[in-house]
């Protein structure tokens, strides 16, 4: 899968907040006009942001290889038909459009992705979100990228545990509430030790923030946002 | 002086229930992970429901709610925790026919936890009756299609029916987590939290 690259790309040198508007003002733009002209201004426009953060569309379309081919089978879904001709090509192409549209959303969040690290999309969520409710959304973020790793090795490690007990010979409904139960009641376990540790270090709404720079560059961008994201108003 | 600010600290009981859906956040993005073979040519088990029952009914709809939306954010932030190791917003949107699923899990956290504490301060899971949490439950897997079904029209053109028709395969499976929910809650096993 596509991860966060370190580089110096244009892309790279944004401030995350006008990248995040860009990347939900595109979502919105792509959905708001279901027109082969429409899907054609949205694909070279998220061609566009590829080019800005050095990423090759091929390396996209192999990482969403799974998304793209269980997409790709909507269009023959639409086109079947229950009786002759069996096929109508017009349902299918109409599908196919559809489905056309969610390739520039997956482009440009992949030139995000790529571009941005995560610890910058956190502090953007912070400093987006005011007040308590983005302070519990950023620490949070930075938490669960934190013990996400551990978590998933207790889950793995109960799971080898009921193996290893002969588990594959019980009836599936059991493994999987031994496997729910017994993970629940480790990452309870551990967040009990994380609120004392937090406590302990003084958890508070106000400590201080990675530094952002919105600089000069970042004003057309967040302006291509705002334009994207209004863009379903447009009559085309 | 202005540069002085004093600590303004984050109560014990926020803390805990904000560590709680830190820690759920990441149960669910580890259960996504995990899939139970199953024989012939049936799809593999997978957990991910569980997160959003846990979320639901541990945390209540408040901090349900925040459980998921982290989990959400982490993941358009580029973490690989959606199935199979992906990540990024167009996952979201659309995942493999599944995107509409992932904001089903985070209304149905919700709904989950506004049927079994109704109030957004979570009581005990002990504190609840067994027929209110498997109405909680029932209704989170109600909400999950009633938000994916659409989506999924939305995002490929299909009609709502054929929509529905190619995810009615999975409706005996989320029927079969929906039961082993129910059988957890009614054997006890979260009445400790």
């Amino acid at each position: 899968m596509l991860s966060y690259r370190p580089g110096s790309t244009f892309a790279h040198r944004l401030d995350p907040r006008s990248k995040l508007l860009v990347q939900f003002g595109l979502a919105i733009a792509a959905v708001a006009h279901p027109t082969p002209l429409w899907l054609v201004g949205t694909t070279a426009f998220a061609l566009g942001t590829l080019a800005a953060a050095r990423l090759s569309p091929l390396a996209v379309l192999r990482s969403y290889r799974v998304v793209l081919a269980v997409l790709a089978l909507a269009p023959l879904i639409a086109g079947i038909a229950l009786g002759p001709p069996w096929f109508r090509v017009e349902p299918a192409l109409r599908s196919a459009l559809y489905v056309g549209r969610i390739l520039p959303v997956l482009f440009v969040s992949a030139a995000y992705l790529t571009s941005t690290p995560v610890r910058d999309t956190r502090a953007a969520v912070q400093r987006l979100i005011p007040g308590k409710p983005g302070q519990i959304l950023g620490v949070g973020m930075a938490l669960v990228v934190r013990l996400f790793p551990l978590v998933l090795a207790d889950v793995r490690e109960v799971r080898d545990a009921i193996h290893a007990r002969g588990g594959e010979t019980r009836p599936l409904w059991e493994r999987a509430r031994l496997l729910a139960v017994r993970s629940l009641e480790r990452t309870l376990d551990r967040s009990d030790r994380l609120s004392v540790a937090l406590r302990a270090r003084c958890f508070a709404w106000n400590p201080t923030l990675p530094p952002l720079s919105f600089e000069r560059r970042d004003y057309p961008v967040l302006a291509v946002g705002v334009a994207l994201a209004l863009s379903p108003l447009i009559p085309v | 002086m202005a540069t002085e600010q004093s600590v303004d600290l984050v109560d014990d009981e926020t803390v805990g229930w904000f560590t709680k859906a830190v820690l759920i956040a990441a149960l669910t993005a580890a259960l996504a992970q995990i899939s139970i073979p199953l024989p012939g040519p049936l799809p593999p088990f997978s957990l991910q429901p569980f997160g959003m029952f846990f979320a639901g009914l541990v945390l209540g709809p408040l901090w349900g709610g925040v459980a998921l939306l982290l989990y959400l954010l982490v993941g358009i932030a580029g973490v690989p925790v959606f199935s199979n190791g992906s990540a990024g917003l167009g996952y979201v949107i659309a995942g493999e026919g599944t995107g509409g699923f992932l904001i089903g899990f985070l209304v149905g956290a919700v709904v989950a936890g506004a049927i079994a504490h109704r109030s957004t301060t979570p009581r005990p899971v002990a504190d609840l009756s067994v027929p209110v949490q498997v109405a909680a439950l029932v209704a989170s897997v109600a909400v999950v299609y009633a938000i994916g079904v659409p989506w999924l029209s939305m995002v490929t053109g299909l009609s709502l029916v054929r929509a529905a028709t190619v995810n009615a395969p999975f409706v005996p499976l989320d029927l079969v987590k929906l039961g082993i929910a129910i059988a957890i809650v009614e054997g006890g096993y979260l009445s400790g939290r």
